[in-house]
């Protein structure tokens, strides 16, 4: 009984229902603008809701979160830009279906799928949370390593036309994130004595440079060319279109709540994992993935709001965080006289439930405010391009900078742009180049981590990756997804009808 | 003509000056946290910094710059006009910077408004480790040479100062250093088996140890913890720790060199205040922290202490890459 009481204290609330709702609003629009993170809001968030009760003040802070990783959404889809990391792959397809005229369609499916999403990672987080950390505990090191490896083969699902240019891209990626004072041993690299390059290239700076600038410098080449009009007739799809997607969803909801739960990683790596799920698993898409698939929305926009859900796992029963907005949350609890950490679920378990409670509400304030106003949002599409370029221009100016008050940051944000710029026009394809900055950490600090912890003998570590059956796992999904990715795999599989067409002939 | 001009400039500029002395603050005020948020640093700032702005009647805007292991926040708060507006709120490895080659200010370009509180170190151990105290753990360390991981949070970091004190009383031990950015991270870890131990501040411990989560095995300080009445102390297994303890990270607010006198005491008072409150008291009470609330020369005191004591350990350690006295710091005693 107290449970449901603690469960729907934001519903019986005018007030705390009202700050969700604002939050989730706010939330929308912070996360469609490059720069303007979930993370920077929420930690403005802590001051400004000092005074207030622990309530209201985490309500505003989870409508927020729920809303800004939809948020990124949108940007992505209308102008190819994503407005956050964790929508990166979902401009991929999102994009193609704006050129259409089908960007109503887009935000449709995206608002649902990420509805549905979001309940799946709630609906874990409210019945399964001890599991689950417990599971997320286990992954050593050499786990987030092969994880990282895992990730970096998405390279193949993110370049479109030549391999070899997605994997140079890929490194260079991997490059561009080791800039800097390398965090675990403050040793310089790649920063040949400039002062600059010691606190690394911001992450963000990149993205916004990478697909702001770059997408408007390209444009620039069509300003004269009308734009296209947008169909808005359909917005809620079908009941049909959602049945037919709904295997898949569970599926990258699933991969979304467990890479969420893992401290380290978070919804921009389960998005991009989740896209390249769909591709290998999806047989027949209506369009191709990269022209407009709508499997290629559905899973990245499924897995990031099942994030949410899973990052509060390890936060709710451990105190630890699972991601950058929920260790922001742990901080907050902490100044409003809580004790985050495994006891808080002892001791006062109506925070928890008031935490799920909250977050299915913002996430149906999400479903609202995502399907209404669309029309106004297409409308940005439809501007005319002198317009709408400066516009882009301005934005990611004022995101790159937001980030940490640095202008170094919008120099760095500038020159990728135009680097990304010529990168299109020679055919190499930008997603990896993100991809490899996002990974570049996760895989370089863990396989240190990995290989000093067996004393720097590579047998015992393959020792160790073999006797775990969780790093047994993984391993042999990265063999898997390598091998697939061969001539070796296509060969075997042109046997295989072989032997079959005589049957079938005779 | 030109007199009159003349005369509006110097008496706006008198005014400007004038408002600086007196009327400080007119205007809000920026607070530069060193390290990002949600960590220890960020939490204790955004926690006393409000009953400061009530004190002070102004309102302080607090930022998170991160990165060069907070070099980069200090830099900029150095570069700024040293008029009070400014103000640097940061932990306690500015003072290793030199030594440990990450730059060349330290807080010897600043002046301290206020050292809040420090933090004291414990030694903890994942809960299927084969030892139960310290005692235990040297005699295995010893017995099972290059087995132990433990975690390290980079050079100058609390785990790498406290690994530092116990080859330095123990003699050298022979352990894995597995390498982690925070003591968050790493305390993860060990709860995962990654690593066996870790010495961490308390605060970030806590809550997993009243969980039952990992075992303490010792508190680093000379006298007892209130906070954790049954874990010994250091001293009770080798008082040669004695030496150098009672050791901690600490949080202090600090302002450029250079900013006037009344408007340093304006803040310092505002920030003492703000440090007695029983709000926050009682948050710090909870973590864990001990409450140190000085500033002036006994401040400045404190912090010359912490670095000579600190940079030599590290110095004798092999951990520097330059020695404390290229900088002027002495030995401690001398």
């Amino acid at each position: 009984m107290d449970t449901l009481m603690a469960l729907l204290t934001v519903i019986t609330q005018p007030q705390l229902l009202l700050l969700v709702g604002v939050g989730t609003f706010a939330g929308v629009y912070v996360g469609a603008i490059p720069g303007l993170s979930v993370t920077m809001a929420v930690s403005i968030l802590i001051s400004f809701t000092f005074s207030w009760d622990v309530y209201p003040a985490i309500s505003l802070m989870v409508g927020i979160y729920m809303g800004g990783v939809y948020g990124g959404s949108r940007t992505a889809i209308l102008l190819n830009i994503p407005g956050a990391p964790c929508a990166i792959a979902t401009a991929m397809d999102g994009y193609p279906m704006a050129q259409r005229g089908e960007a109503g369609q887009a935000i449709g499916v995206t608002t649902t799928m990420s509805f549905f999403g979001g309940l799946v990672g709630i609906l874990v987080l409210a019945i399964a949370a001890p599991l689950v950390s417990d599971f997320a505990l286990r992954f050593q090191p050499r786990d987030y390593m092969l994880l990282a490896v895992l990730g970096i083969l998405l390279v193949g699902s993110l370049s479109p036309g030549s391999l070899l240019k997605g994997i140079f891209a890929g490194a260079l990626g991997i490059a561009v994130g080791a800039v800097g004072r390398d965090p675990l041993t403050f040793t310089e690299r790649f920063t040949f004595d400039f002062s600059l390059l010691d606190g690394g290239i911001s992450f963000i700076a990149v993205m916004i440079g990478m697909f702001g600038v770059s997408e408007a410098l390209l444009q620039l080449r069509h300003v004269a060319t009308p734009t296209v009009r947008q169909k808005i007739t359909r917005v809620v799809p079908s009941w049909k279109t959602v049945r037919k997607h709904l295997p898949l969803s569970l599926q990258s909801s699933t991969i979304g709540v467990v890479i969420g739960a893992l401290p380290g990683t978070g919804g921009d790596i389960a998005s991009l994992m989740a896209y390249d799920y769909a591709k290998r698993t999806t047989k027949k898409p209506e369009r191709e993935f990269g022209d407009g698939a709508m499997e290629g929305l559905v899973a990245p926009e499924t897995a990031n709001n099942a994030a949410v859900g899973g990052a509060f796992i390890p936060m709710m029963t451990l105190g630890i965080p699972g991601d950058a907005v929920t260790a922001i949350m742990i901080g907050a609890l902490f100044i409003h006289g809580l004790n985050p950490g495994p006891m808080l679920m002892v001791d006062q378990p109506e925070m928890f439930w008031f935490i799920v409670g909250a977050l299915v509400t913002a996430n149906c304030f999400m479903l609202l405010f995502g399907l209404t106003g669309i029309k106004l949002f297409t409308k940005i599409v439809e501007m005319p391009r002198s317009v709408l370029i400066p516009l882009i221009m301005l934005l990611s100016i004022v995101g790159a900078y937001a980030v940490n008050n640095s202008i170094t940051d919008v120099y760095w944000m500038l020159g990728f742009g135009v680097f990304g710029y010529f990168l299109r026009h020679y055919g190499y394809p930008l997603g990896p180049v993100i991809l490899g900055v996002i990974l570049s950490r996760l895989l370089d600090d863990n396989w240190r981590r990995a290989i000093i912890s067996e004393r720097e003998d590579l047998w015992r570590f393959f020792d160790g990756v073999v006797s775990s059956p969780l790093s047994l796992t993984l391993m042999l999904g990265v063999i898997l997804v390598f091998v697939s990715q061969t001539r070796l795999w296509s060969f075997a599989k042109s046997l295989l009808p072989r032997r079959k067409s005589p049957q079938e002939g005779d | 003509m030109k007199k009159t001009v003349f005369g509006a400039v110097s008496a706006l500029v008198l005014g400007i000056s004038g408002a600086t002395a007196q009327d400080f603050p007119s205007k809000e005020i920026q607070g530069i946290i060193q390290w990002g948020a949600g960590g220890s640093t960020d939490t204790v700032m955004r926690s006393v910094t409000p009953h400061a702005e009530e004190a002070l009647g102004a309102t302080i805007v607090m930022q998170n710059m991160t990165g060069g292991v907070g070099a980069i926040a200090l830099n900029h708060v150095t570069s700024a006009k040293a008029d009070g507006y400014t103000l640097l709120m940061g932990a306690e490895n500015p003072l290793l910077y030199k030594v440990m080659g990450l730059g060349n200010k330290d807080y010897t370009d600043f002046i301290p408004l206020i050292l809040l509180a420090r933090g004291t170190p414990l030694l903890l151990a994942n809960n299927d480790a084969p030892y139960d105290d310290y005692q235990g753990f040297i005699d295995y360390v010893k017995a099972h040479p290059g087995e132990v991981r433990i975690g390290a949070t980079g050079p100058g970091g609390l785990s790498s100062v406290i690994t530092a004190m116990m080859n330095e009383v123990e003699g050298d031990l022979d352990m894995i250093k597995v390498p982690y950015d925070g003591d968050g991270p790493a305390l993860t870890a060990m709860q995962g088996g990654a690593v066996d131990v870790m010495p961490a501040v308390l605060g970030a411990a806590i809550e997993a140890v009243r969980a039952g989560n990992m075992k303490t095995l010792a508190v680093f300080d000379v006298e007892q913890n209130k906070n954790l009445p049954d874990t010994p102390i250091v001293t009770s297994f080798n008082e040669q720790y004695n030496t150098f303890l009672p050791w901690g990270s600490f949080f202090g607010v600090f302002a450029p060199k250079g900013t006037p006198d009344d408007v340093v005491a304006k803040l310092s008072d505002a920030f003492g205040t703000a440090a007695v409150n029983p709000e926050f008291l009682a948050l710090m009470d909870d973590r864990g922290f001990k409450m140190m609330n000085i500033s002036g020369d006994e401040a400045q005191a404190f912090l010359t202490k912490w670095q000579q004591g600190t940079t030599w350990l590290l110095h004798e350690a092999g951990l520097t890459k330059a020695s404390p006295e290229e900088f002027g710091i002495a030995r401690p005693g001398e």
